[in-house]
């Protein structure tokens, strides 16, 4: 497969779930900050945190506004300034597909293609004003469709294998920074100190209830309500909440089986032979899946931010190593300078 | 429903005085050939027809078939509008039109070896020497190299037009990289989406185009190379060229790979693609690139596009470019008015298909001509393209005329002229007017070639070609960046 493509490829399936996870995020934010008895400040605040984009979008709006619901939103769905910003992604999504059609099928493109033409569309600025859950809904279900296509009709080759690549790696630097964030929430409001396993029998006090509200938020933010509530049986405390997007070796979107799943897709795309290639990739996902295995047997509640930034470094330097690995240099090498774009 | 006469669109169609129209003759009654399509139109009303229209203007939208106008980074798309009255070619004419251009390619393929090799025409004076040794697209280095699989024209799309009295002319050869034909079946598939009652079995396919295209490009691999196992790319500037969609969209439905010059690299003489698993060797090349962009090494020191080394591995055989580089002199305007006496003079038979009477401005006789009937004279100079350096004699201000004959009489080499042709009409959508209009059309029908068995590659015609429309009232301008817009052309099955 071309080094260009690949990383073209690549770059979709990290866009489109870039954009879905970021709808996401603002939609069960919107719905936490109505009742979830904190500050809204509390709420928002940690949405820009995040996404990395503090500092930018501080200076652009002054640290006040990043407590605003409408001010956060904004910057997070429209801002073209804002490079994870939904509509950064759409059309960043987007540009990557149309320069590689070719290896995608027409659906893809076309789904892709209609993503952004209705996001671009005053019919969307509509949607956003009159009804903001939908449009999160909407660009939801049709990233979502995007990339079901991707697996139901492309030939499961290198060129999907990589694009799902993308997926996946996006999605583990998303769901541990959700992670952290819900900490961060929890840590804001002095409620750092969760007593989760208290006995369900007696009446929740008021910190319980905010810290419920805060995990199912949690939950929901990784479409992993109801799957969550099947593993558990109805039972939500903060540890479990917290394991089951560690660990759940069953569950899409936790850290554990997105790692795994990356790891077997590098293994098809650079085989044993091709070592000198795709070796570095592979041997730091195989470390931090063994690293996740290790951590499963005790994880203590005042780690998790030290793990969850480990896995977010770690997931980084596997993106650099693949995309190097790509550009079809060896390990050793320098990566070519046309091998590879920029991108962030 | 249909009106009792069975012509509701076609009703009050006023056909253009002095044109041909491609549809319908002079009284307005549906030419036979024409009935397929006429037929299809009666059931329809003009909001029916409308309805059509905004379909098909969605759906292609909606897969993206865009040029693009790149300004910035986020530029606007456009859609090339298209316009579903279909024009329609009839069997035997089509048949005819085939063998003409077959024809006159291969005059034009033998030309090309003859200038890049013997120059044989030259010496015997069939062109005179300055018309190549002059042209811009001549490229002396070229001499003595023979291209792998022995084919230069790989695809070539021949411009036609048809004039008051129903003649089709050859108005220009493509011989570089003609564009266009993913229009052709892009409008094919509008055409099948969006009209519920097409006539079946009356026209004939375009769809095999690709699978054509891909057989052609393999045919042509290097010396030694299985073509069953040769890997061919397509080689495009990148998503910001205008025709991106088109390489993308041929990539594509051939299955090949499509790559930009970063993507290829030269070592030795061989040329590498640059993938996720190391270099593999590429043996076809269809570049959609100009000359002056293949290789910095050969044409450009100056600049970076490209890919060093290239011309070298095709000079050596090593992998095919298709179209070949160098062919610019033979679709030169300089060397068009000879195109009949090269037809005569490698084939031994007289030119099937007319082409517009042009007078040659380094011929002393019609340079005084031409001189002295500027006002009626359309006026190209022969290195420019696209309209540029042109004059339109009978719209011409006397100023514009005086300076052109200056330039005339200065560089006679440089300029021919021609009769303006009143081109033919089709019947065309008039969406602020509800009703159909005639507009003028042209025709670019593509050739493919595949390796040569003897001297002369053997050829296979796409079954009718790109129609072009002039979309603005009273306009000749059929290009897209200007007014312009396409038509599925129908070659039916039955004269």
């Amino acid at each position: 497969m071309i080094s260009r493509v690949a990383d073209h490829c690549f770059w979709v399936g990290r866009y489109l779930d870039r954009a879905e996870s970021t709808a996401r995020l603002l939609q069960v934010t919107r719905s936490l900050a109505f009742d979830a008895e904190m500050p809204t400040q509390a709420v928002w605040r940690p949405v820009v945190t995040v996404s990395g984009q503090y500092s930018d979008f501080c200076e652009r709006f002054g640290d006040k506004a990043a407590g605003q619901g409408d001010a956060v939103q904004r910057y997070m769905t429209w801002a073209p300034e804002n490079a994870v910003s939904i509509k950064s992604s759409i059309w960043g999504a987007r540009e990557s597909a149309r320069s590689v059609r070719e290896v995608l099928s027409l659906d893809i493109w076309q789904a892709t293609n209609e993503l952004y033409l209705w996001f671009v569309s005053e019919e969307a600025q509509r949607t956003y004003a009159l009804d903001r859950d939908e449009i999160y809904r909407q660009i939801r279900r049709q990233t979502q469709l995007s990339l079901g296509l991707v697996r139901s009709t492309m030939l499961h080759d290198t060129p999907m294998d990589i694009l799902w690549l993308g997926v996946l790696l996006e999605r583990i630097g998303q769901t541990a920074r959700i992670l952290d964030m819900h900490h961060y929430l929890l840590d804001g409001n002095g409620n750092g100190k969760q007593k989760d396993d208290a006995p369900k029998e007696t009446a929740p006090g008021k910190h319980q209830i905010v810290q419920t509200a805060l995990w199912l938020s949690l939950l929901r933010t990784c479409s992993g309500f109801e799957a969550f509530m099947r593993v558990h049986k109805g039972r939500v405390t903060g540890t479990d909440a917290v394991e089951f997007l560690l660990f759940e070796e069953r569950f899409p979107r936790s850290l554990r089986y997105c790692v795994r799943s990356a790891l077997g897709l590098v293994r098809r795309i650079w085989p044993a032979e091709m070592a000198a290639i795709g070796g570095a990739p592979l041997a730091r996902l195989a470390a931090l899946d063994a690293w996740l295995g290790e951590r499963k047997k005790d994880v203590e509640p005042s780690s998790i931010h030290d793990l969850l930034t480990h896995v977010v470094d770690e997931t980084a330097l596997v993106c650099s190593e693949a995309r190097h690995a790509m550009s079809g240099a060896t390990a050793a090498s320098e990566p070519t300078a046309e091998g590879t774009q920029t991108q962030q | 429903m249909a009106e009792p006469d069975g012509s509701l669109l076609l009703k009050g169609y006023g056909v253009l005085p002095g044109a041909y129209d491609e549809l319908v003759d002079a009284s307005g009654a549906p030419r036979s050939h024409a009935l397929v399509a006429t037929e299809m139109l009666d059931g329809l009303t003009p909001e029916g027809f409308q309805r059509c229209q905004s379909l098909a203007e969605l759906s292609l939208v909606q897969q993206g078939v865009t040029f693009s106008v790149y300004s910035d980074q986020r530029g606007t798309e456009k859609v090339m509008p298209v316009c579903l009255v279909p024009r329609v070619m009839g069997a035997a004419e089509w048949s005819r039109v085939e063998r003409g251009i077959v024809q006159r390619l291969a005059a034009l393929e033998l030309f090309l070896a003859d200038v890049y090799g013997e120059q044989r025409t030259l010496r015997e004076g069939v062109v005179p020497g300055e018309m190549v040794e002059k042209s811009k697209s001549f490229v002396p280095r070229l001499r003595g190299i023979t291209p792998a699989g022995g084919v230069r024209i790989h695809i070539a799309g021949v411009d036609l037009i048809r004039d008051p009295a129903g003649t089709l002319r050859v108005l220009e050869d493509n011989l570089r990289t003609p564009s266009g034909v993913s229009y052709v079946l892009e409008n094919r598939q509008v055409t099948k989406r969006v009209f519920q009652h097409a006539v079946e079995g009356g026209v004939r396919r375009v769809d095999d185009y690709p699978s054509q295209l891909a057989e052609a490009l393999r045919s042509v691999s290097p010396e030694g190379v299985d073509p069953e196992e040769s890997t061919v790319v397509v080689l495009t500037p990148g998503p910001f060229n205008s025709a991106y969609f088109e390489h993308s969209f041929l990539a594509r439905s051939m299955g090949l790979e499509l790559v930009e010059a970063s993507d290829l690299v030269v070592d030795g003489d061989d040329v590498f693609v640059r993938t996720t698993m190391g270099p593999r060797r590429v043996h076809v090349i269809y570049r959609r690139t100009d000359d002056a962009y293949i290789d910095p090494e050969f044409f450009r020191p100056d600049s970076l596009l490209g890919v060093p080394g290239l011309m070298r591995a095709w000079a050596k055989g090593r992998v095919a470019l298709a179209n070949a580089p160098g062919n610019g002199v033979a679709d030169d305007k300089a060397i068009y008015p000879f195109v009949p006496d090269l037809i005569r003079f490698f084939l031994s038979e007289e030119p099937i298909l007319e082409q517009v009477p042009t007078f040659v401005c380094a011929r002393r006789d019609d340079r005084m001509f031409v001189v002295e009937h500027l006002d009626e004279l359309v006026v190209k100079a022969v290195d420019e393209a696209g309209g540029y350096g042109m004059l339109m004699g009978p719209q011409a201000t006397q100023a514009e005329r005086d300076k052109f004959r200056e330039l005339v009489l200065a560089e006679p080499r440089k300029y021919i002229a021609q009769h303006r042709v009143e081109l033919s009409t089709c019947p065309t959508w008039v969406p602020e007017r509800k009703r159909l209009e005639p507009r003028r059309v042209d025709l670019r029908p593509f050739a493919l070639a595949s390796r040569a068995v003897g001297t002369i590659p053997s050829r296979w015609v796409l079954p009718g070609g790109l129609t072009r429309v002039a979309l603005r009232e009273g306009s000749y301008v059929v290009n897209s960046s200007q007014g312009g817009g396409s038509k599925d052309t129908w070659v039916t099955v039955n004269s």
